[in-house]
């Protein structure tokens, strides 16, 4: 054996492997099923991207239509302000097809006014609950959960299986280096999970416009996630137990990974980090906003000069009601509730870093989380969106209160001024 | 007779001693003691906390002073809804769906506040209830109990000295099926804790057995499955790996799919865009708040013939109070047809769903779990419709409050006139008119009937695997 090159051995073992594979069904039917599942998964991604982008373009145009009908009537800014909703959404990224995440639970879209915003930003609009639940077959899920499930039926009898058909020791005597022999075979069952995986991945990214280099490091990441149960697989495989003991083992160390650590973690960080009860935010600010009617608007002004200290000059209200008092009184509503909302924010960004974290013992839930990252759907962009609508509905407010506290004449041409969601560049 | 039953005894003496099948039930046992003794945890520490905000929303509306009755149909009023009691086992919707609305005058505002907004996101299989242990998890627990039942007699050669001997294969297959059985009957017990402690908790005993029976088909039907494979598939590292593959396709891959599917099957609008639809509709009936709006031009005209009066102010009621009755109606009825509608779309979208239960008796068994646990899209449903009666119920009451105790006179000048505005406010007694708000689930009969596809399912999916393991088993071969 020495008389050979080492490279020229390599090739002939391959093809070897290869010729061997090849009248392997089993293994060629579970390609194509992996090919199957992951058209699949893409498909039904791209189709519900398309679905909320249709949504998206119908609710623009008849946001629109409602705002003029409504500008149509009003003859104030403080009544302008009132009646004008303006729509807020966070529209799927190119790469949403493969990883949709949080958008099936958490809303992506709005419509909100210049009352207080804590009344409106919990407002949900989100999917079908049941479908929520049951969860989607997307790309993330079929990677991170189906596919190392596939590779423990695929590999965990790879030497087993030789020895119950007594090829054990043929195998081994006629291969070049027996180790090499089973790292083949295994490289080769997973290279071709990963292409078939992989494959209507790169296509439909083309399809959908998405960056090339999220694409790559989409495939980059299942393929080190594929490399990393196949040695976890081989490794087990190479043990002198019987194949149903292995598949036992893999199957277990699976649940300990995508069930049990993640829902152990879920329930100790949930403990961990309290975040406040969105009633209290919500009954907070209705507590505020209903008592002002009743104090006297000095109170509410003083409160509200606070955080708008160039208006401080033009509080004073005379008559029982006045716009720019009743809008006053909404900020206000929206401060006091903000202590709470802060740390309900700060509550839920600090849970879903340490899931991040808690992700890296937990690898189907990091892969997930990490596709998920690039297709901009997991919780931190859901949290950017919310803070997008708060820095829109903010822009709402620069725009009314001068017009209000300056009482600036009613003119329709600076309605077309008025501030547009989305205008402003995401972060 | 005897026969079987000295066979299903010989096969628990055989589990007894193998380690694989021990450290199995272990683990799985745990995970079902934790996961129940956690989820029970949660669930009451949930309804004690909507419950307290019940009662702090209730105490707060009803310690409301003297006002306008207007001003408390925007002050509004919260409603929580509390967890079934057997939340705790299936906690379904709760923590996708909001569990408090905000109730006010001309609105209809959505559930908030959902648990997995705001919870650690580790992936959908992190939300471990009792019941998703069962629907995932005993299966495979069947399996690795189950694939050897018959694979491993014939592998050590005892199966063909078995039918040597004279015993009808029927009869073996029928012990083996009685081991597992019986196992699977002892893999209930956490499930009987629960839902006996569900029954201690106000749960009828009805629910509590429908849903151990739903678990026990669906573990039988993975019973048959396992010993079935068993029983015709020559080796038994091929039985144990088309078993494994069959519950990734049963549990895993098929329910995702559905999903899919069902979302494209019958897509539905979401809230905002029925909302844009229905305020273009709205538009049509005028603004409550002002009562000369053209829209209630008739209103005011039949209300003046009706009296014989010319002049508004010379009307017994307030004319301000009527129309905003009257709009409230109308704008109410609209409202609850498109709230109707959207409800319907969503019922249609679950049943594209629950059709794929003939296909995967996990997704029968999950939604019968959680019809008959209380916490299905049914009882979402009602909670929303239910919410929605109690605010029509104070509006309308405070609008009734409006026209008939307020002058006229007064309830117009009240923005400019201090006296005349002071005269607007009511007596905080009428607050009383809230009705108390707690939601209850359905009788278990209903929530049993609301699962009858489910039942159907699950019964003609074991009906068939028996029928197929009594006609194969006279065929057993050794």
């Amino acid at each position: 054996m020495s008389g050979l090159s080492s490279s020229a051995n390599l090739w002939s073992a391959i093809r070897r492997e290869a010729a061997f594979l090849a009248r392997d069904r089993s293994v060629l039917a579970w390609w194509l099923v992996v090919l199957c599942l992951s058209v699949l998964a893409v498909s039904a991604g791209l189709s519900e991207v398309q679905q909320q982008n249709a949504t998206i373009a119908r609710l623009l145009e008849a946001d629109a239509a409602d705002r003029s009908a409504v500008l149509k009537t009003q003859s104030d800014w403080g009544g302008t302000a009132y009646s004008s909703f303006h729509l807020t959404y966070d529209a799927p990224s190119n790469f949403a097809f493969a990883a949709l995440g949080r958008r099936d639970d958490t809303p992506w879209k709005h419509r909100v006014r210049m009352l207080a915003l804590e009344g409106q930003i919990h407002e949900r609009d989100a999917g079908h609950p049941v479908l929520a639940l049951v969860g989607r077959f997307d790309f993330a899920f079929l990677a991170a959960f189906i596919l190392p499930l596939v590779l423990i039926v695929l590999l965990h009898d790879i030497r087993a299986r030789e020895r119950v058909a007594g090829r054990y020791d043929l195998l081994v005597a006629t291969a070049g280096r027996a180790d090499r022999l089973w790292q083949m075979r295994a490289a080769l069952r997973t290279g071709g999970v990963f292409i078939c995986a992989a494959i209507p991945l790169l296509v439909a990214g083309v399809m959908a416009n998405a960056a090339a280099a999220t694409l790559l490091a989409a495939t980059g990441l299942l393929l080190v996630y594929l490399l990393a149960w196949t040695i976890l697989c081989a490794r087990l495989a190479a043990s002198q137990r019987s194949g149903e003991l292995i598949l036992a083992a893999l199957m277990t160390i699976w649940i300990f990974v995508s069930v049990i650590i993640p829902a152990a973690g879920r329930i100790a960080i949930d403990r961990a980090v309290p975040v406040p009860s969105g009633a209290d935010i919500i009954l907070t600010q209705r507590e505020a906003v209903n008592d002002a009617w009743d104090l006297p608007k000095e109170v509410t002004m003083a409160a509200f000069v606070e955080r708008y200290p160039q208006w401080e000059a033009h509080t004073k209200v005379e008559r029982p009601f006045a716009w720019k008092w009743y809008f006053a009184f909404q900020q206000v509503g929206d401060q006091k509730a903000q202590a709470l909302s802060d740390a309900y924010y700060a509550g839920r960004q600090k849970r879903d870093r340490l899931a991040g974290r808690l992700a890296v013992i937990a690898p189907p839930v990091l892969l997930e989380r990490s596709l998920q990252m690039l297709a901009g759907t997991d919780l931190r962009a859901s949290l950017a969106y919310e803070a997008r609508v708060r820095a829109f509905h903010a822009s709402l407010r620069e725009f009314y209160y001068p017009k209000l506290f300056l009482d600036e004449p009613f003119e329709r041409a600076a309605l077309d001024s008025m501030p547009q969601f989305g205008s402003q560049p995401p972060k | 007779m005897k026969r079987v039953l000295v066979i299903a005894a010989a096969e628990w003496r055989y589990w007894l001693r193998s380690r694989l099948a021990q450290g199995g039930a272990l683990l799985i046992t745990a995970l079902l003691v934790a996961t129940t003794v956690l989820t029970t945890l949660r669930m009451q520490s949930e309804t004690a906390e909507r419950t307290q905000h019940q009662a702090k929303a209730e105490t707060a509306f009803l310690t409301q002073p003297d006002r306008h009755p207007h001003r408390m149909v925007h002050y509004g009023h919260y409603v929580f809804r509390t967890p079934a009691p057997l939340a705790l086992f299936d906690p379904g919707l709760d923590p996708v769906t909001g569990q408090s609305i905000f109730l006010e005058g001309h609105r209809q505002n959505t559930a908030m506040f959902a648990a997995s907004g705001a919870s650690a996101d580790l992936g959908g299989l992190s939300w471990l209830s009792p019941a998703m242990v069962y629907q995932l998890f005993a299966p495979l627990l069947v399996i690795l109990l189950g694939h050897g039942l018959v694979a491993r007699e014939r592998e050590a050669a005892t199966l063909a000295t078995l039918l040597a001997q004279g015993t009808p294969g029927r009869v073996v297959l029928a012990g083996k099926a009685l081991a597992l059985l019986s196992f699977v009957v002892v893999l209930l017990l956490p499930l009987a804790l629960g839902a006996g402690f569900a029954v201690l908790n106000g749960e009828q005993l009805l629910a509590a057995g429908a849903l151990m029976i739903a678990y026990l088909l669906y573990l039988v039907i993975w019973g048959a499955l396992a010993l079935l494979a068993s029983a015709f598939i020559r080796n038994r590292a091929a039985v144990l790996a088309t078993l494994a593959t069959l519950w990734i396709a049963l549990t895993l891959v098929l329910p995702a799919v559905a999903v899919s599917s069902a979302a494209n099957a019958a897509p539905m609008a979401g809230k905002l865009e029925d909302d844009l639809a229905m305020l273009t509709e709205l538009r049509k009936l005028g603004d409550g708040h002002n009562a000369n709006d053209p829209a209630f031009a008739q209103l005011r005209a039949d209300l003046l013939a009706k009296h014989g009066v010319q002049r508004v102010e010379d009307l017994p009621v307030n004319l301000r109070g009527v129309v905003a009755q009257a709009s409230e109606q109308k704008l109410t009825d609209t409202l609850n047809s498109y709230a109707g509608a959207r409800m319907a779309a969503e019922t249609r979208q679950a049943a594209a769903l629950s059709v794929y239960g003939w296909l995967t008796p996990l997704l029968a068994v999950a939604e019968a779990s959680r019809a008959v646990s209380g916490t299905d899209l049914t009882h979402h449903h009602r909670f929303l419709r239910e919410a929605e009666d109690l605010r029509y119920a104070f509006v309308q009451g405070l609008n009734q409050i409006h026209a008939e105790k307020l002058a006229y006179a007064d309830d117009i000048r009240r923005s400019s006139d201090p006296a005349a505005e002071r005269r607007t406010r009511v007596d905080a007694a009428n607050w009383q008119l809230l009705e108390r708000f707690r939601f209850q689930p359905d009788a278990a009969g209903s929530r049993l009937q609301q699962a009858r596809p489910q039942w159907l399912m699950l019964g003609v999916w074991s009906t068939l695997l028996m029928m197929a393991g009594f006609w194969l088993g006279g065929r057993l071969k050794p």
